[in-house]
């Protein structure tokens, strides 16, 4: 290889590492969403801030190289003299060029199937006590949301509380039209589907209050399907309100439908 | 159509049957209100209706049977009649009273088989949309200046989400190929006129209908479920869900005929000599879309006909309590959806391209990889549907396929940029208006790629999904590639259609405006997205409304930068009579620029027959030359 290109090709890299670093500070000293108020959400958080350092530099190249070759050689709009010499096509820089963004675009799946096999598999390590997921159903309907806790008699809730110190397992399912169930902060995302359960589980990290809102067009009210009050509490707090709620709801028990994965949808809901 | 010399004994041209043809438009219309009221009265008989929402057997008959009235009115079954009838075949003459020649401006106003007149009546059509469905953008972006309902209600909200949808969809399927594609693609494999020219008549005319139809949803209650017309929503809806499925259903019959057409004009009418390798690269994006076309919008259509008969018969097939499941309709759709959006964007890739050589003044550079790029990205974008159910509970396991196959569509789509990057290096380029949009197209699309590597990475997509981010991504690649590359296409193609050329002074500070206006728009709402709004809401969190009113008073003035646009195209057509005829003012090689202005009816007088590609600009030496036979050019053997 001439030592002419080997520069340039040094150049390159040491351009392009340089503005992924600078990038990376950027981002680092920004809020990125969704956060960190849950494993997941985390790893997302993470994943979108190396996609946009990875982005960056490729975005930059273009531009310059477009704004730069416009701007060197540009000439008045009605100019009459020749172009420049003429080129059809250069196979070596095509065909790097195809492998390189066929490697970037590998590298990004193999990155993506990775970060989303860890999100979807419970992890290895012990948790603190209890270590088992606690599940909780999600069951969204013309145009609100109800919680459901199996794991405390099946009572429902208005609004969504979940322990801080414990893996949730999310069972989402609707009673008419599809929804879908986005808790930004978590990192949560699941369509509402009429008689199918479809679950996320997740650790959450951050006590707070948070939005939890409707993600997919459900009808008129679609844009009113939100909830601010989302709480993720201590475990000492949660088992509390848990135990609170079971016992406030023990007489309308018996009118509720028997806890299920899923349900079927009242007739008449799609008109009739 | 080849002039073959038949011997039919001379008759005089039928004045009956003419008379009728030139009123067809009227009769067109008196038709569309007969058919209307016999589908509502055949209806009504003794029907049961199932849906609670109304007549909506009704409502379906009077509309279907309406288009088919409109289209018996304009004359598109005379020929089928006539035939019946043992009348004779068409003669030439009758043929150039078909073509509309000699017949002035009316020719614009009837069912016509010149593809130029149909090309021009496709400009019009879609300007119309483009502006009806851009004044729907205006009213929500308006009404998105407050986080709380203003004035627009709940209801009126999404009929104004899912019109200007849909409308711009219908637009956008037609934008470039339905204009550009028509009128210059016989043109530049030197054909008289397309394959199927009574087709093509009928794929333009099929869509005026279908645009009536959707806006007159307005009138039924409109329709609640975006463009995406998701089931059971769709079951649920009132009567303006009926108006969506006929009027979308007739949208995908026009893609799916014009890719017919496009496919069977490319294959069979090419001049001699004019090898697949020699195609000028837009006639391939038309090509590509048209196996697209043709591919896709059959699941469309099956799929609005499986909702119909839900909607009706209660067929329950999206309808989970009766044993049919929403997934179903979810992959249907997309399965014609992805592909879709391939429609919208493949020919602008061929416009550019075609555009980029006779700015710089040189060949493009690696013609074939381009060509490969777009195949490329036209095989792929059957495989990766599924990207837009990654929340939607599908089975876990098919999710990193689908992230594969969608990363995957960038590597062709980087093609096209190389090619672009490449053709510019170090060109001596000329910055005319559509040259700007050229590079404006490349930009945009540039952002509208990377957002979409973003979106199709599965764990990005848990945060990014069905938000604002997404909104953001396929307006930058649609309005800002596709209606980008339309607006400087149209300013390059407009001198030759109609011989007047756009003032190019105003044309750079419109450029500007709307360059600077639609990234500032986008660029806020990419960022209310990933800060958790959600698409197709009235009322969202108060403290993203500083990032709205932001994109609102962009969005405005993006609007008002088009609407200029038009007034610059009122004012060179039509207010500015005086103006000189243009024959080539880019002084470009392709065919299409060596034909007189106005092309004549029948293009050209005998078939060129020797061919190179149209980017010789370091030799100067056309594409062919029409109208009379060439010695072979390097290279181009006739066959």
């Amino acid at each position: 290889m001439p030592q002419r290109r080997r520069n340039l090709i040094n150049i390159i890299a040491a351009t392009w590492v340089l503005l992924a670093a600078a990038g990376d500070i950027a981002l680092n000293s920004l809020p990125l969403p969704p956060g960190s108020a849950t494993d997941i959400a985390g790893s997302e958080t993470q994943l979108i801030r190396i996609l946009a350092m990875m982005a960056w530099p490729i975005f930059l190249a273009v531009v310059a190289g477009l704004v730069f070759t416009l701007w060197v050689n540009r000439v008045a709009p009605a100019a009459a003299e020749p172009g420049a010499a003429a080129l059809r096509g250069n196979s070596r820089l095509q065909t790097t060029w195809i492998a390189s963004s066929t490697t970037i675009v590998l590298g990004l799946a193999v990155f993506g199937t990775i970060t989303l096999a860890n999100d979807t598999t419970v992890p290895a390590v012990a948790h603190a006590e209890p270590n088992t997921p606690l599940e909780v159903q999600v069951i969204a309907q013309q145009w609100y949301f109800t919680y459901r806790y199996p794991s405390f008699g099946g009572f429902e809730s208005a609004h969504l509380v979940i322990p801080a110190d414990r893996e949730i397992e999310f069972h989402v399912t609707s009673l008419d039209v599809t929804h879908s169930f986005w808790f930004f902060a978590a990192g949560v995302k699941a369509d509402a589907v009429p008689v199918h359960d479809n679950s996320v589980d997740m650790q959450p990290l951050k006590i707070g209050t948070y939005r939890i809102e409707c993600s997919e067009l459900c009808g008129i009210w679609h844009g009113s399907m939100s909830d601010d009050n989302a709480q993720i509490v201590s475990a000492g707090d949660f088992t509390t309100w848990a135990q609170q709620q079971q016992q406030l709801d023990a007489p309308i028990m018996k009118y509720l439908p028997p806890y299920s994965h899923t349900y079927v949808p009242a007739p008449g809901v799609y008109g009739s | 159509m080849d002039a073959v010399a038949v011997s039919y004994p001379p008759a005089a041209p039928s004045s009956l049957s003419r008379t009728l043809h030139k009123w067809g438009l009227l009769l067109g219309v008196i038709g569309a209100v007969l058919g209307f009221l016999l589908g509502y009265f055949l209806g009504g008989l003794g029907f049961t209706d199932t849906n609670s929402n109304g007549s909506n057997i009704q409502i379906l008959l009077a509309y279907s049977l309406s288009a088919v009235g409109f289209l018996a009115g304009m004359g598109f079954f005379n020929r089928l009649i006539g035939s019946l009838l043992g009348r004779r075949p068409p003669t030439p003459a009758d043929e150039a009273f078909l073509h509309g020649e000699g017949a002035g401006l009316s020719r614009y106003f009837r069912l016509t088989v010149d593809h130029k007149v149909i090309g021009m009546q496709y400009v019009v059509m879609i300007l119309f949309f483009l502006f009806a469905g851009g004044l729907g953008a205006m009213l929500i972006r308006g009404e998105l200046l407050s986080s709380q309902p203003s004035y627009v209600t709940p209801e009126s909200y999404l009929t104004l989400v899912g019109l200007h949808s849909v409308i711009m969809i219908f637009m956008a399927s037609a934008a470039i190929i339905g204009p550009l594609g028509n009128y210059f693609v016989p043109i530049m494999i030197g054909s008289r006129n397309m394959a199927f020219p009574r087709l093509e008549a009928l794929t333009f005319w099929l869509l005026p209908p279908a645009g009536l139809i959707l806006l007159s949803s307005v009138l039924l209650g409109g329709f609640p479920t975006g463009w995406t017309g998701y089931a059971p929503l769709a079951d649920q809806s009132v009567l303006g869900m009926d108006a969506y499925l006929v009027a979308f259903g007739l949208i995908g019959l026009s893609i799916m005929l014009s890719g017919l057409n496009m496919i069977t004009t490319v294959i069979t009418m090419r001049a001699p000599g004019l090898r697949f390798t020699k195609l000028p690269i837009f006639v391939w994006g038309v090509f590509i879309t048209s196996w697209l076309g043709l591919l896709a919008a059959p699941v469309l259509a099956s799929v609005i006909l499986m909702e119909v008969f839900d909607r009706t018969f209660r067929a329950a097939l999206f309808v989970p309590a009766g044993g049919g499941t929403p997934y179903l309709w979810e992959n249907l759709f997309w399965f014609f959806g992805h592909p879709e959006v391939y429609i919208f964007i493949i020919p602008a890739f061929g416009l550019i391209m075609e555009m980029l050589p006779v700015f710089t003044r040189r060949p493009l550079w690696g013609y074939r990889v381009a060509v490969g790029g777009m195949l490329g990205v036209g095989v792929l974008s059957f495989f990766v549907w599924q990207h837009h159910l990654f929340v939607s509970g599908i089975a876990p396991a098919l999710r990193p396929f689908y992230m594969f196959s969608t990363e995957a569509i960038s590597v062709p789509t980087g093609i096209i940029f190389l090619v672009a990057l490449g053709t510019l290096w170090r060109a001596r380029t000329r910055f005319t208006v559509p040259m700007l949009f050229v590079g404006a197209f490349l930009f945009n699309f540039l952002i509208g790629g990377i957002t979409g590597v973003f979106l199709s990475d599965v764990p990005a997509d848990f945060s990014l999904h069905a938000s604002y981010f997404v909104q953001a991504h396929f307006h930058y690649t649609i309005m800002g590639g596709e209606v980008f590359a339309l607006v400087g296409g149209l300013t390059y193609y407009l001198p030759k259609m109609t011989g007047r050329k756009l003032n190019e002074r105003a044309g750079r500070r419109q450029f500007w405006v709307m360059f600077i206006a639609f990234n500032a728009t986008f660029l806020c709402l990419l960022a209310v997205g990933m800060l958790g709004m959600t698409r197709r809401v009235i009322s969202y969190q108060p403290e993203l409304q500083g990032l709205n009113i932001a994109a609102s008073i962009s969005a405005f003035v993006l609007g008002a930068s088009l609407l200029f646009w038009l007034g610059m195209i009122i004012w060179s057509l039509i207010l500015r009579p005086a103006l000189a005829t243009q024959k080539n003012p880019w002084e470009s090689l392709g065919i299409e620029w060596q034909l007189p202005t106005p092309v004549p009816t029948y293009n050209f007088d005998t078939v060129p027959v020797a061919w190179s590609l149209p980017y010789e600009y370091d030799t100067g030496q056309p594409a062919a030359v029409p109208g009379r036979t060439q010695p072979a050019l390097a290279g181009g053997t006739p066959t």
